[in-house]
């Protein structure tokens, strides 16, 4: 349905931002994981056709959209990182112009938009200017932009950032509803963003894609390789030096350590069950070949 | 310490304003018009004269003449350039960092001030420079003086861009002048200071025409020149023939007249450091009265600012694929629409009073006075929202979101749509006279005048991506529209017998349709090399 292939981007002075990704996408929901300045956001914004990649094809349906972008602005439903808003507009307003500008009829405008502000939960403040919204309001106001022409590809840039604990549970669910049939690209360097949602998950790092594979698959790789104890203070330091720590929480008895190694680190050190976010941190530290090492 | 504050902040300000676009443009802008005012010996215009004669192009002269030009040029387009050093730091974020340090507000202004005279003055040093140049290419004097090339630029310019920065700083820090009306005020000082700062009494001498006029004279006088020719002149003027020359070997510089200049850089000073007593630090809740702060773009997981009611959002939602596929069409009405709703969106109720005044007074008075005086200004009275057309996505951050979606070049025509409504609106009464009054040329030019407006405020908008291009250029174009130069006159208000007398409508509406064409391939460009 979606295919990015090959595709790299060189920003002035030589910077490669995106460096021979392909993915290839079907109805369900691509988590694109990384650290900051991983190259996912000007993934996305190729994956979108907001950004022309140096090299490479995106495919929508067989067609190239790098050529022809409307071919996939149609059907595309995008929320950007950083977007602004007009503050002197309402949310209805607002969407209005771009259900416009999305070629929407009047009356299916109308009626989308009454739909979304529902869905979005801002029907109490559709009077209100944008310029008295709150970061999390307007990053609602966006994802109700990205559901207006009923997307079949939903391209979604660190969408949970500045919504509370309620509204990113709320927004995963809505984002894990929608990738029953169409096609859903979510980034984030947020793990558990993506942990119970994601029927794929890529991680990418330096513009180069380390491996793409299902949450299991991932978990696999770092199986028996995740191991906690609570230890004192002042040991954290050398462990630190000597393994990639994946967690720390202090308790009234010491510090609980959540560390990987393939082997037990110490005599009394617990073998635990890994999560996705012990997966990522091996991915990023190790590469996707291999498994956790020490250091 | 305090020196070590301001001159951090000097030098930041500095490096970020002269890496902007803008500084190359009013730059190269300058070295042009340098280049205009010193033009070769058979050439048919000048920018100075004295009766029938210029002066030899040796450094005294070609300095004092390239210090002038330039000096008169950084004064209004050198405000629109540093006029947003306070408003840069509100509109990024950055001035809430800065308000939260110890760093007192008179040294945060002088910083400012500082960095705008160094923006100004590194622009004087290339067109000292542009002097140097231009006096060994017109080859009348090549033996080069530094001291006289380069004294009028010292005396003369620096002082005159120093008043410049400081009244650009007391524009940021008043709210009613920090936006577009401010730009319209300066433009009308500026014609003030241009003006009136050649007269024998201005002010600090003015802007130090006057003594060079004197020393002229007195030097044609020396070498036996009849002045009755006429007197001094700055200002571009065609000739019929080219000009006679005498030797000029500079201006004796007075205690006076030092002191005169001075003063005017202290007065700038002061002008700077006086908003210390009112001025907020980015701090909204001390701000006065109406007019609101920029608007920030989002960022991931930023706020803006204002108090916003927390609206708590429902654990259970509709699902959202139980909601039906929306139908398309019949959309570009809406989309226009939407143009002209955020085209005017947040203009004030006595604005649209005074629409509603021009248009009462465009049925009500006589043709001949509608025509001359209601049109014009209906056409000024826009100016402000006109300048928006072209730099809204960008400004408020919306294009992050309509980079992705389709049919770009249909919402540029949209906006460029919404202007023309707009500017109908606002020459509806003249041209309903007009066609009532069976003056069908004049309502053609009307109606072509009202395509092309827009049309250049979208091209500036788009290429400038600030309103600033606009404003000061539409200004300039109506000002000499109203003094009846019939060559820029696209409204039909200079009038010879009875008819319009500018460029017809179909030669206007062309050149509408070319400012159509270069957005939408600037549009189309952009796009294309977007990063």
């Amino acid at each position: 349905m979606l295919e990015l292939i090959g595709i790299t981007k060189v920003y002035p002075g030589n910077k490669r931002a995106v460096d021979g990704v392909t993915l290839r996408m079907e109805p369900g929901l691509l988590g694109l994981l990384g650290p900051n300045g991983a190259g996912k956001s000007s993934l996305m914004r190729i994956a979108s056709t907001v950004t022309k990649p140096t090299s490479g094809q995106v495919l929508f349906h067989g067609a190239d959209v790098v050529a022809k972008p409307d071919v996939l602005r149609r059907t595309l439903g995008y929320l950007p990182q950083d977007f602004g808003v007009y503050p002197n507009l309402t949310s209805r307003e607002f969407l209005g112009y771009l259900a416009a500008a999305k070629g929407l009829s009047a009356r299916s405008a109308k009626t989308r938009i009454d739909e979304l502000l529902q869905l979005v939960n801002l029907t109490e403040a559709v009077k209100r200017p944008l310029g008295k919204y709150s970061g999390g309001m307007l990053r609602r106001v966006g994802i109700a932009q990205a559901l207006l022409a009923d997307p079949q590809v939903i391209i979604v840039d660190e969408p949970t950032a500045g919504l509370d604990p309620e509204e990113r549970v709320r927004f995963r669910n809505l984002l894990s509803d929608l990738a029953a049939d169409r096609v859903v690209m979510l980034s984030t360097h947020i793990v558990s963003d993506v942990e119970s949602v994601a029927s794929d998950i890529a991680v990418v790092d330096q513009g180069r894609l380390l491996c793409r594979d299902t949450p299991e698959a991932l978990l696999r790789r770092v199986d028996g390789q995740v191991w906690e104890l609570v230890v004192a203070a002042d040991r954290v330091a050398g462990l630190q030096h000597r393994f990639l720590i994946s967690r720390l929480a202090r308790t009234a008895a010491g510090v609980r350590v959540r560390l990987l190694s393939p082997a037990p680190p110490g005599p009394d050190w617990v073998r635990v069950a890994p999560d996705l976010e012990d997966a990522y941190l091996a991915v990023i530290n190790f590469g996707a070949g291999q498994t956790a090492a020490v250091r | 310490m305090a020196v070590r504050d301001v001159i951090a902040l000097t030098t930041a300000d500095f490096r970020d304003r002269v890496r902007r676009p803008a500084y190359a443009v009013i730059l190269l802008a300058a070295v042009a018009l340098g280049y205009l005012a010193a033009p070769e010996g058979d050439a048919r215009w000048v920018v100075m004269y004295i009766g029938e004669y210029r002066g030899v192009y040796n450094s005294a002269y070609t300095g004092t003449l390239i210090a002038l030009t330039s000096a008169l040029w950084l004064t209004l387009g050198g405000f629109y350039v540093v006029r947003n050093g306070v408003s840069r730091d509100r509109s990024t974020g950055v001035g809430q960092l800065i308000a939260a340090t110890p760093m007192p507000t008179v040294r945060y202004l002088a910083g400012k001030f500082l960095s705008s005279c160094l923006v100004l003055s590194s622009m004087v040093g290339v067109l000292a420079v542009t002097a140097l140049i231009l006096q060994l290419a017109r080859g009348e004097e090549t033996a080069v003086e530094p001291v006289a090339l380069l004294t009028p630029f010292v005396v003369m310019a620096l002082p005159l861009v120093a008043f410049t920065a400081g009244m650009a700083l007391l524009f940021e820090t008043v709210p009613l002048l920090r936006a577009g009306l401010g730009n319209i005020v300066w433009f009308v000082v500026w014609m003030v200071v241009a003006i009136g700062g050649q007269s024998p009494d201005a002010l600090f001498g003015g802007i130090g025409v006057h003594e060079v006029a004197a020393s002229m004279a007195h030097s044609m006088t020396a070498q036996g020149i009849d002045m009755t020719g006429g007197g001094f002149s700055l200002g571009l003027v065609y000739l019929d023939e080219p000009l006679k020359v005498f030797v000029w070997d500079g201006l004796d510089i007075s205690a006076g007249y030092l002191a005169g200049r001075l003063a005017m850089v202290l007065l700038a000073l002061l002008v700077a450091l006086a908003p210390a007593l009112w001025f907020t630090r980015f701090d909204p809740a001390r701000r006065h009265g109406p007019a609101p702060e920029p608007f920030m773009p989002m960022a991931s997981g930023g706020g803006h600012h204002g108090i916003a009611a927390p609206v708590r959002p429902e654990v259970a939602a509709p699902a959202i694929r139980s909601l039906p596929a929306p139908e398309r069409g019949g959309a570009y009405g809406r989309l226009v629409a939407g143009e002209l709703r955020i085209l005017v969106q947040g203009v004030s109720r006595w604005w649209w009073l005074g629409v509603l005044a021009i248009m009462v007074a465009g049925l009500a008075l006589p043709l001949g006075a509608v025509t001359q005086f209601v049109l014009p200004v209906g056409w000024i009275w826009p100016v402000l929202v006109w300048s928006r057309l072209g730099t809204q996505r960008v400004e408020y951050g919306v294009d992050g979101i309509l980079g992705a979606y389709p049919w770009s070049r249909r919402r540029l025509v949209a906006e460029w749509g919404a202007g023309v409504v707009l500017t109908l609106l606002t020459g509806l009464a003249p041209l309903i006279r007009m066609l009532a009054g069976g003056d069908t040329a004049g309502a053609s030019t009307c109606v072509a005048g009202a395509l092309f407006i827009p049309s250049l405020a979208l091209a500036m908008g788009v290429l400038s991506r600030t309103h600033r291009l606009f404003q000061a250029f539409y200004l300039l174009w109506w000002y000499a529209t109203i003094n009846g130069i019939a060559a820029v006159d696209v409204m039909g208000a200079v009038r010879e017998n009875g008819a319009p007398a500018g460029p017809g409508p179909l030669l206007v509406t062309a050149g509408a349709v070319v400012l159509v064409a270069v957005t939408l391939l600037t549009g189309a460009a952009r796009r294309n090399v977007r990063t």
